[in-house]
């Protein structure tokens, strides 16, 4: 791999990471698409590298959320030294993350291999970004009839209740699927759940934090497995631009969704979904 | 409840164990056989951590 793609992949992690258009997807896509032979998603050297990208992202998110956390954090440890649940904000959405992480940390423990094994190619990931525009168009649709049904207003996320969590994470748990993302499945799960954009969105990027930051810290073995032979200035760079780019995403994005919805996302999956689903079956891309 | 938080804990923190040991290879195989005990080992310590919080939860006085 040389600087120049290690650099664009890094970038193109850092912004599909958290733009609900699924970075899993788009790794595979992009290298296919530009015919980048030499990048090997399965030699160890590739593996150990996306460890350090994972790691810029997730660095990223604690950032830019950093008030929060610490509030989170704080609250979390008085409710489990008091032994009692109160109505402190911070508390409740701190709670609310722990159960909406559990599914996504069940599920991907059993799932992650086998469905990585079997989806990683181009025609499998183009499929399921088409299906994740349709998932976007589709939860859109849902909200606008549910507010326009029932004229519920939208709730803050601390009134989210534990089974809307369960859900919201249960959701999450569609990203182990190339093309799905992360971050679009769980704010459309955020928005049926009655959350507005803004708040699903937030409550989206809370709940991807730990996740994506477990699954760094989990797989740091691999950059010391044999045969992983990390250029450390190509790490360092990388993990400093998936981590720019993350962080640049979600203050673009908390600001987007404060008057914007999924469509245009939805739009930009199903085009370049078809396009690629397409291309691989015509052999194009391989 | 308390009792049931407890004994849910011990379980899942000996099954961490026995999964770290090497004892249990369920869902551990992708791939070229590469295995995921430590990760198992994990996931089963944060769930044994989060019952022992649900026990204390239910072990508190109530105001």
């Amino acid at each position: 791999m040389t600087f120049f793609q290690a650099l664009v992949l890094a970038l193109l992690q850092g912004v599909s990471e958290l733009f609900p258009i699924s970075s899993l997807g788009h790794t595979i896509l992009v290298p296919a698409l530009l015919h980048w032979r030499n990048v090997d998603r399965s030699n160890a050297s590739f593996l150990a590298f996306v460890v350090v990208l994972h790691l810029g992202t997730a660095l990223a998110l604690v950032v830019f959320y950093r008030a929060q956390w610490y509030a989170i954090a704080r609250a979390l440890v008085r409710s489990v030294v008091r032994g009692r649940l109160s109505d402190d904000r911070y508390e409740r959405i701190g709670w609310l993350l722990v159960v909406g992480t559990i599914p996504v940390g069940l599920l991907g423990v059993i799932f992650e291999a086998p469905v990585r094994k079997l989806f990683a190619s181009p025609a499998p990931a183009a499929l399921f970004l088409l299906a994740n525009g349709l998932i976007m168009f589709a939860g859109e649709a849902l909200r606008r009839r549910q507010g326009a049904a029932a004229s519920r207003p939208s709730k803050p996320i601390e009134a989210l209740g534990y089974p809307a969590s369960l859900f919201v994470g249960a959701a999450q748990s569609l990203a182990l699927l190339p093309g799905i993302s992360r971050s679009g499945v769980s704010m459309v799960a955020g928005l049926l759940c009655d959350l507005d954009h803004e708040d699903a969105a937030q409550f989206s990027f809370l709940l991807a934090t730990p996740v994506i930051f477990a699954a760094a810290l989990l797989e740091i073995p691999k950059l010391f497995a044999p045969g992983a032979n990390v250029v450390l200035a190509q790490a360092l760079c990388g993990g400093l631009a998936a981590g720019i780019a993350a962080y640049v995403s979600v203050a673009f994005l908390t600001r987007y969704f404060r008057s914007n919805d999924l469509r245009p996302f939805g739009w930009y999956c199903v085009v370049v979904g078809a396009i690629c689903f397409i291309l691989a079956r015509k052999g194009v891309i391989t | 409840m308390r009792v049931i938080a407890i004994g849910l804990a011990v379980v899942l923190f000996v099954l961490g164990i026995l999964y770290g040991m090497g004892k249990i290879n369920y869902f551990t195989q992708s791939g070229a056989g590469h295995a995921h005990h430590i990760t198992h080992l994990v996931l089963l310590w944060a769930l044994a951590l989060l019952c022992l919080i649900w026990a204390r939860f239910q072990s508190a006085p109530r105001r």
